[in-house]
């Protein structure tokens, strides 16, 4: 019962960020699926535990719906017919184009130096970009800061 | 997760934020990365993937060694 619900406050988590640009609220959740606003809460906690969404701390916000981000971050994936969403790093930047299935770009900057990068992607394949990956922790240690990886 | 222009801007940022040489790799495994983590994301029976699927997806596009490890190796 429990599972089910929180497939269903996944899916419509997802399509309302994507369709609006942020996230819902746990309330506006509760109103689009019908439910008592405490079991909406209640769902985001559980996602959040199962590691499918991250809470803004203290607070049932959403921060992270990987790959997207409620905030603004220096990882901005653009669809070929002009959608756009914030990525929460290089990685869920791309991750954003291959979730909607869609040719684009994912804009971002280099750390170091400032310059703009272009990460492209047409007919489904990455295009050749002056530019490497660089990824902090281990994999082991993703989740003890997800906010830097 | 950033991109750099190249590994000698990753050496100078890492040393100007006092941080250890992670892992490097190259853009087009980040894509295939992207594509078998977030491919399916929307389906109705997604599932978060086991760690056993995880290290396996790493070593098929090419990401291996202790920093892709999820769990410490076998003794």
């Amino acid at each position: 019962m429990t599972e089910e619900l929180d497939r269903h406050v996944r899916l419509h988590l997802y399509d309302s960020f994507l369709a609006a640009g942020q996230p819902p609220t746990a309330a506006e959740t509760a109103e689009a699926l019908a439910i008592p606003p405490n079991e909406a809460e209640e769902a985001y906690r559980r996602l959040e535990q199962g590691r499918v969404i991250v809470l803004a701390p203290g607070t049932t916000n959403v921060w992270m719906a990987n790959p997207l981000s409620a905030v603004p971050t220096r990882f901005r994936a653009v669809t070929v017919d002009g959608r756009s969403w914030w990525g929460n790093c290089v990685w869920d930047g791309l991750g954003i184009l291959a979730m909607v299935g869609s040719d684009g770009t994912v804009d971002t900057s280099c750390p170091d130096c400032g310059a703009k990068i272009e990460l492209r992607v047409e007919g489904g394949d990455l295009q050749p970009v002056n530019a490497v990956i660089h990824f902090a922790v281990p994999a082991a240690r993703w989740w003890e800061n997800i906010g830097f990886t | 997760m950033l991109a750099f222009r190249s590994e000698e801007h990753v050496d100078r940022w890492r040393e100007q934020n006092c941080l250890a040489k992670g892992a490097l790799f190259v853009p087009e495994q980040l894509w295939r990365l992207a594509q078998a983590w977030y491919s399916n994301r929307l389906d109705p029976d997604w599932r978060r993937k086991t760690p056993d699927e995880i290290e396996a997806l790493f070593a098929g596009i090419g990401l291996t060694g202790d920093f892709w490890r999820l769990r410490p190796a076998a003794a």
